[in-house]
């Protein structure tokens, strides 16, 4: 793959991603989730001033949690949408390497998508931190800001791949609740094993592990390998649909 | 596997989708320096065909080159093959000014050129307009000028002029004509037959997929006898016995009035002068490109409309 043909299309898919509105749509509805929450939740602390000591980095996997959404949406938007509008007969024209643009449709988006994720989570840490005198915000804990990126990081991926898997938005965001909400939160209610079996190898229950460690009977390791299977298994089938068949039956 | 190095090559391409054939072993050229008309009813397998050349769609069997190469292998293919497919394929929420700008970064074209191309298409006005406000005749224009924007050598256009008012079907008239002179290859889809009679210097016609014609523009209105010779002479049935001896066909069209088909004027008044017959009238008629195309493909029509009865009357 030639670096410069992969440099061209990056900047090319940086263009692309920045000159639609829906982009930015999804960008704020991250921005008001996450800081709105962020704000609500420091209202409700400082109301209840006088109470124990905490960490505000609590507030960086509480708003990540609803807030990844967005994110998803963005991503799988900036796919699917070549589909849905037709766009991607002259993108394979201009850039005829599949794989090129595979790479390069996968990497902006997810890269922007995360860095928005990790900043606007280090920003309702602050903003809780600042509402609330009793919190503390110690650097030691900033680690959970790589949680944040790896849990919204394999998420993208996920969301990219059945992007170019179903090349439909309806499709992508319906199997992206699915399983990174809606399953592993409704499977272990049911109190039998082989559900809380299914709910423990679907990412949704990994990244709920990992950004809020309770006792949820899975390790970090497992958890860390059922997100990165799930991203990088559906980025294959995407790759393999991409690469394989025509541009766009 | 390099079939010639400049133009188009299709060899053997076949297109199957399940139990429908699209495109049936195809075998032609695209040569550099003229307009190639590439016409075929509905269905025939003109878009498929195009998008193969352009490795949208994967071939069944066979092969494409542009210019000695699969278009999937050029590393700047706008520079090499410009291309206008489906007008309607592009984002609406984008501008036109950054649909090409997309365009020019993913070939390294400079954003400088973007603005000429616009020009070029008459766009100017509408460049920082929303794609889903252009009319079909704008996203023509903005189709066009992507596939200028790398000044390419090869030029695909599938049916340029659908939407296009007057002014427009004249502007890409002399473009297409204009690009072939400057010695690019250019191959163009339409259903328009004037249009390709004003156009193409060579046609390839299709249908149900299989090639029916490849042939320069005269050709096919000659070498399927569209082209007629009316004579007037004093006794038309000896002049008629006289071309009959030869096979020419003849077909009396009035009282001392012949058509003769597949014969040049110059046989037939030379045929009357040695009978000694006086020629009062003497003259080719050229059948129009439509009416020879509606006959050669009138067996490969696949979409048949039907007219009620008396709906006409």
């Amino acid at each position: 793959m030639s670096t410069a043909v992969l440099t061209r299309t990056v900047h090319a898919e940086w263009l692309r991603l920045r000159t639609v509105r829906a982009s930015w749509w999804f960008l704020a509805a991250g921005v008001v989730s996450m800081l709105g929450i962020a704000t609500i939740a420091g209202l409700e602390e400082r109301a209840e001033s006088g109470g124990p000591a905490a960490s505000a980095w609590l507030a960086a996997v509480i708003t990540t949690m609803p807030g990844q959404f967005a994110f998803y949406g963005l991503v799988l938007l900036a796919v699917t949408a070549d589909y849905s509008s037709g766009g991607i007969i002259p993108t394979l024209q201009w850039t005829p390497r599949r794989m090129v643009l595979f790479v390069a449709r996968t990497l902006v988006p997810v890269v922007v998508a995360t860095a928005a994720a990790v900043l606007l989570a280090l920003a309702a840490t602050t903003l809780v931190w600042a509402m609330v005198p009793e919190f503390t915000m110690p650097w030691g804990e900033a680690d959970v800001l790589g949680t944040v990126a790896l849990v919204v990081g394999s998420g993208c991926l996920l969301s990219v791949g059945l992007g170019f898997l179903f090349r439909s938005t309806a499709g992508g965001l319906v199997t992206v609740f699915l399983v990174m909400l809606v399953l592993p939160l409704i499977l272990p209610q049911f109190g039998y094993d082989w559900m809380l079996d299914i709910a423990q190898v679907l990412p949704g229950y990994g990244a709920a592990y990992l950004l809020f460690g309770e006792d949820m009977g899975i390790t970090t390791t497992w958890a860390v390998t059922v997100l990165a299977a799930w991203g990088v298994g559906a980025l294959a089938l995407g790759a393999a649909r991409l690469v394989t068949q025509d541009a766009d039956n | 596997m390099d079939h010639t190095s400049s133009g188009i090559s299709v060899r053997g391409l076949t297109k199957r989708y399940g139990e429908v054939l699209a495109v049936d072993h195809l075998t032609f050229d695209v040569e550099p320096g003229k307009v190639t008309g590439f016409l075929g009813p509905n269905g025939a397998g003109k878009s498929t065909t195009m998008r193969m050349m352009l490795g949208l769609d994967k071939p069944t069997e066979g092969s494409v080159l542009v210019n000695g190469r699969r278009f999937a292998e050029v590393e700047e293919p706008l520079r090499h093959v410009g291309a206008l497919l489906d007008a309607t394929s592009a984002h609406p929420g984008r501008t036109g000014r950054n649909h090409l700008r997309v365009a020019a970064r993913t070939n390294g074209i400079p954003l400088d050129r973007v603005e000429e191309v616009i020009d070029q298409v008459g766009l100017g006005a509408a460049a920082k307009r929303r794609i889903k406000g252009y009319s079909l005749g704008m996203r023509q224009r903005l189709g066009i000028a992507a596939a200028l924007l790398g000044d390419p050598e090869v030029l695909l256009f599938d049916e340029p002029v659908n939407g296009l008012d007057l002014d427009g079907v004249r502007w890409i008239r002399d473009l297409l004509r204009g690009l072939a002179a400057e010695g690019r290859t250019v191959l163009v889809s339409s259903h328009l037959m004037s249009e390709m009679q004003q156009t193409a210097d060579r046609l390839v016609i299709i249908g149900r997929g299989r090639l029916i014609a490849d042939a320069s523009v005269d050709e096919v209105l000659l070498g399927l006898g569209r082209r007629h010779v009316r004579v007037r002479v004093p006794d038309p049935d000896l002049l008629a016995q006289a071309l009959g001896a030869r096979g020419v066909t003849t077909h009396r069209v009035g009282a001392d009035e012949l058509q003769v088909d597949g014969c040049p004027a110059e046989s037939v008044g030379e045929a009357a002068h040695r009978l000694g017959l006086p020629v009062h009238h003497l003259a080719e008629v050229d059948q129009s490109l439509e009416h020879a195309y509606l006959e050669l493909t009138a067996s490969a029509v696949q979409y048949h409309g039907h007219t009620p009865e008396g709906a006409l009357t």
